[in-house]
């Protein structure tokens, strides 16, 4: 169906004359596109995942919970639903870091980490960092991995997807969970970036 | 209409779980514009469309993901020679899957987009209105 350059007006015009077709099939209903459109764009969004990484940092049990069964561990915090069936979490230590991508489209957990930014999205991330994931890591990101350190690059597909549990902060020993959860950013929890220093 | 059982999980988790201070990560690849899920307001309309046809039975996910896959693997290989947008292939994965199970006709699809198309954006407004519209008179 792609067969010409289409102008943003006409592609707008196409899915405004999908919608309302749609609806006349009793497909959709115009509330329905409104509050998916809406939980998606301002509910889901990372802060659920850094909520979660925080609890692992600070409760050792949910953590193991959460390195064998992530989808259940954050089901038991009533966060799940599509795109998060099937979740694996990755650790980071002080001699793996871990990096997720999608190789084939965009597989991405939804519920912790919302929807991903474009760049994830797109062919130069896709390609780039798994033929050279320390490269681009430090010239995309600025996040320079130690040599002594091994990258580990993730593809999730519609089977399973990973996202990554960042190590914890130097110096944060005092905070609480929800002090914690402030310093996990979006790009720790993809392996782009690390979570905020204390 | 009713949503499965996720839609519904989602809004308690978000109710559970508190707006945490917010982050924003670094602008990582291409700056600013990269960084954001959509760029126009029809991506953000084509995702719900999306969700919103398999909450109704429409399509197993599954399929939808496969449709996308192919889509762009297509775009690939053919060199990639259109300047790259996700949502055109969402949008082409959600046309090939409703196509493929009979809710919706290429032709219809067509027909309709050029009726959008050649309706004015300001169809209705195109005339000083001079006059109240309406008047609930004194009593």
């Amino acid at each position: 169906m792609s067969t010409a350059v289409r102008t943003t007006e006409e592609i707008a015009a196409r899915v405004k004359a999908l919608e309302a077709l749609m609806i006349e099939k009793g497909v959709m209903t115009t509330e329905a596109v409104d509050r998916l459109a809406d939980i998606y764009e301002n509910e889901v969004g990372p802060q659920l995942g850094a909520g979660v990484v925080a609890k692992a940092w600070t409760d050792p049990e949910f953590k193991a919970r959460l390195l064998q069964n992530a989808t259940e561990a954050c089901a038991g915090l009533g966060i799940g639903g599509l795109q998060g069936e099937d979740m694996v979490v990755v650790e980071n230590t002080d001699t793996v870091h871990n990096v997720i991508t999608c190789t084939l489209c965009s597989c991405y957990p939804w519920p912790v980490l919302g929807l991903p930014p474009n760049w994830y999205k797109g062919p130069a991330y896709r390609s780039r960092i798994v033929r050279e994931p320390r490269k681009v890591l430090s010239e995309d990101f600025g996040l320079d991995v130690p040599d002594s350190v091994e990258v580990r690059v993730w593809d999730s597909s519609s089977e399973m997807r990973y996202w990554v549990l960042p190590q914890r902060p130097a110096g944060t020993e005092g905070l609480d969970e929800k002090a914690l959860a402030a310093l996990v950013n979006r790009d720790s929890m993809i392996g782009t970036g690390a979570p905020k220093a204390a | 209409m009713a949503f499965r059982q996720d839609t519904t999980e989602l809004s308690e988790a978000r109710r559970r779980i508190e707006i945490l201070v917010g982050d924003l990560p670094r602008p990582g690849v291409g700056g600013a514009a990269a960084d954001r899920s959509f760029e126009h307001p029809w991506e953000l309309r084509a995702f719900a469309m999306a969700v919103a046809a398999y909450h109704n039975g429409q399509y197993e996910w599954s399929e939808f993901q496969l449709s996308l896959i192919e889509s762009i693997r297509k775009w690939e290989s053919d060199g990639g020679g259109e300047p790259w947008s996700y949502y055109e292939h969402w949008l082409d994965a959600l046309e090939t899957v409703l196509a493929g199970n009979g809710a919706l006709s290429d032709t219809a699809l067509d027909d309709r987009t050029r009726a959008v198309l050649s309706t004015p954006k300001s169809a209705n407004h195109h005339e000083a209105h001079r006059e109240p519209v309406a008047i609930d008179p004194a009593r």
